[in-house]
């Protein structure tokens, strides 16, 4: 990654946040423009948007951007979390028990576990014992495929 | 303050037979084991185990409550130390560097000097509550809305302290978070930023947020890592240097003290506890060090600071709950629940009329103290592998735990969706160095700051000098101004006094 696309991406989440703040202060005034509603919201969203615009000021003129550099690669963590995100939201169709198998084992296989029956052997005791557990000692039904429950 | 005659029937209460003790490693184990996995709580299992509590009578029912209580509440510090998960947000302040020390291999002194810290802490805030148990209730009915925004505003100045060397960034992270901390209903009945979402009604989950943005989004960060301690030599689990660093923690007197001292006070008031307590002593720590850069990088001094509040924040809630019947959260909720169900009421009357009863559980609760420093070191060494344990292993694993104990936080799917948007949040943050402490301390006070403000607003009828009429208000302002410029207007007073 070179620094112009760091810069970039560093001023892309800048106006990510400026956006969520400006869209939250919008919605916030349109639900009540009553002093109770806005008392608080209203000059923390008004800072925050001011830090904003210091913060871009900051990077647009300053030249510390190699300290900004990140030490980790996008490449060797973006499919971690797409992982993450698929097992997250699968979960309320393939349950608690099968997805964090299935979670468990895939990642081991992506970070290059290639021991077939130690992968699958404590993906399967993880997930079954861990599904187990939390099913037990909840007060209410979760998700499965196998584990008996009430959801 | 003291009954004398009380204490001695105290004594004869707890010693008389041994039954009452029978339920109190029991209620400790199992309170450690609720507080050290994530997701499950102190509040939970004191619940789940509420039944039991039928078939004891009222002094065995309290201890084993208790008991629970005292084992949760070190338990939640061990995963904020060695996964970056707090187990509840009164441990978020442990994470702040008791992570950073298992990172650098200091996992069994961390461990230690949390244990040495909790210890300390239970003691010093039982002894409190013994001498001080009705000017603290009268204080506490004496603390209104005013005094509450007062200390959670002293809470968010902790927001510019993390911000450490990207302020501006750190002042972003912490804004947003506060903000996010209001989405949903508020006081008035005014609905804000849910996007149609019913999962957000009553607003962003703090805790399954914490777990996204400190735990998951680190596990995120640390794919390529073999292990979680790096260096190989240091990755060893050591009961000597457990003790050890049980014993370190006593080398900082003053941070257990005025940790104890502020975990008390704060955990007495009901809603804001053991939550803002641990912040207030981790500031206030930082604030006085030489060397307050070195907090989030594996400072002790920040484990103790934070582990001695939270711990003494129980005998502050245990005192609104026995003087005044209130209860300050979860735990105390369901300790006013076992009242119930053996026909006492607590309040001012209970302490008057029953005061050796009162007197026995504060006295249990010291000698519960040594069973949990017996208990947490047979434990603290089978937890302490976990750096063992190579990180291919350790991130699915960690992660799945995170997301079922959102489930078991929340009761639905929002829980585990909660913590995978603030994974994501936490690691895109982390990498363009904004504070990720600072979004979760926003998230946490957020709604609480808006609410305190609004009812302060109310009863004022907009009036500024309402404050004026408040002097504990006052008295907290004054302390919070004293904490913030009081060191550097003694430099400049010092530097002037030098010059002439």
């Amino acid at each position: 990654m070179n620094f112009k696309k760091i810069v970039l991406a560093d001023i892309a989440v800048l106006a990510a946040l400026s956006l969520f703040t400006s869209w939250y202060l919008w919605e916030a005034w349109g639900a009540s423009n009553s002093v109770e509603n806005l008392i608080f919201i209203l000059p923390i969203a008004v800072l925050t948007l001011l830090m904003c615009t210091l913060e871009l000021i900051k990077q647009l003129f300053s030249d510390l951007v190699e300290a900004n550099k990140p030490t980790e690669s996008m490449l060797s963590v973006l499919p971690v979390i797409i992982l993450f995100a698929v097992y997250v939201l699968s979960l309320e169709w393939v349950g608690f028990d099968v997805g964090t198998v299935l979670f468990v084992a895939s990642f081991l296989f992506l970070q290059g576990e290639r021991r077939v029956v130690w992968l699958i052997a404590y993906s399967l005791v993880f997930g079954i014992v861990v599904a187990l557990f939390f099913s037990n000692m909840l007060p209410y039904p979760m998700p499965m495929t196998f584990i008996a429950t009430d959801y | 303050m003291i009954d004398f005659d009380a204490v001695l029937q105290a004594f004869t209460l707890l010693f008389s037979s041994f039954s009452p003790w029978l339920v109190v490693i029991p209620g400790i184990v199992i309170g450690l084991l609720f507080g050290a996995i994530p997701g499950l709580q102190i509040s939970m299992a004191m619940a789940i185990f509420l039944p039991m509590t039928l078939y004891m009578d009222f002094m065995q029912a309290m201890l084993f409550l208790t008991a629970i209580f005292t084992g949760g509440t070190f338990g939640s510090g061990v995963p904020a130390i060695l996964m970056n998960i707090p187990g509840t947000s009164s441990a978020i302040a442990t994470a702040f560097d008791g992570y950073p020390m298992a990172r650098k291999g200091k996992h069994n002194q961390a461990l230690g000097m949390a244990l040495g810290a909790s210890a300390f802490g239970v003691l010093i805030g039982y002894i409190i509550l013994f001498v001080l148990i009705k000017p603290i209730s009268l204080l506490v009915l004496k603390i209104g809305p005013a005094e509450m925004f007062a200390v959670i505003l002293w809470g968010m100045t902790l927001i510019a302290s993390l911000s450490g060397a990207y302020m501006i960034k750190g002042l972003i992270a912490g804004f947003s978070g506060l903000l996010i901390g209001t989405i949903g209903f508020n006081e008035t009945g005014v609905l804000r930023g849910t996007l149609g979402s019913e999962y957000l009604l009553d607003g962003v989950s703090v805790v399954p947020a914490m777990m996204g943005m400190f735990a998951a989004s680190e596990l995120l960060r640390l794919v390529n890592t073999k292990y979680l301690v790096e260096n190989e030599s240091a990755r060893k689990v050591n009961i000597k240097l457990i003790i050890k660093g049980f014993f370190d923690a006593f080398n900082y007197p003053v941070v257990l003290i005025r940790g104890s001292i502020i975990g008390v006070f704060v955990g007495a008031v009901p809603g804001v506890g053991s939550s803002v307590s641990n912040l207030l002593s981790y500031i206030e720590t930082k604030r006085r060090d030489p060397n307050p850069e070195s907090f989030g990088q594996g400072n002790p001094k920040g484990v103790i600071a934070s582990e001695s509040a939270n711990s003494t924040s129980e005998a502050g809630s245990m005192a609104t709950l026995l003087a005044l019947g209130i209860p300050g959260g979860g735990a105390t909720a369901v300790m006013l629940a076992a009242f119930s169900m053996h026909n006492i009421t607590g309040g001012p009357q209970f302490v008057r009329e029953q005061t050796d009863v009162v007197y026995a559980i504060i006295f249990a609760n010291f000698g519960q103290v040594f069973l949990l420093i017996a208990l947490a070191l047979l434990c603290l060494p089978i937890l302490a592998n976990v750096v063992r344990v190579p990180m291919n292993y350790l991130i699915p694993s960690v992660l799945a735990l995170a997301v079922f104990g959102a489930f078991g936080l929340v009761g639905n799917m929002s829980g585990p969706i909660t913590v995978l948007i603030f994974a994501v949040i936490g690691w895109l943050f982390k990498r363009y160095n904004y504070s990720v402490p600072a979004t979760v301390i926003g998230i946490l006070l957020g709604g609480m700051a808006e609410s305190s403000m609004l009812h302060t607003l109310q009863i004022s009828g907009g009036q500024f000098s309402y404050v004026f009429d408040r002097p504990i208000t006052l008295a907290i302002i004054v302390l919070l101004v004293v904490s913030l410029f009081g060191s550097k207007l003694m430099d400049l007073l010092t530097k002037r006094s030098i010059k002439n």
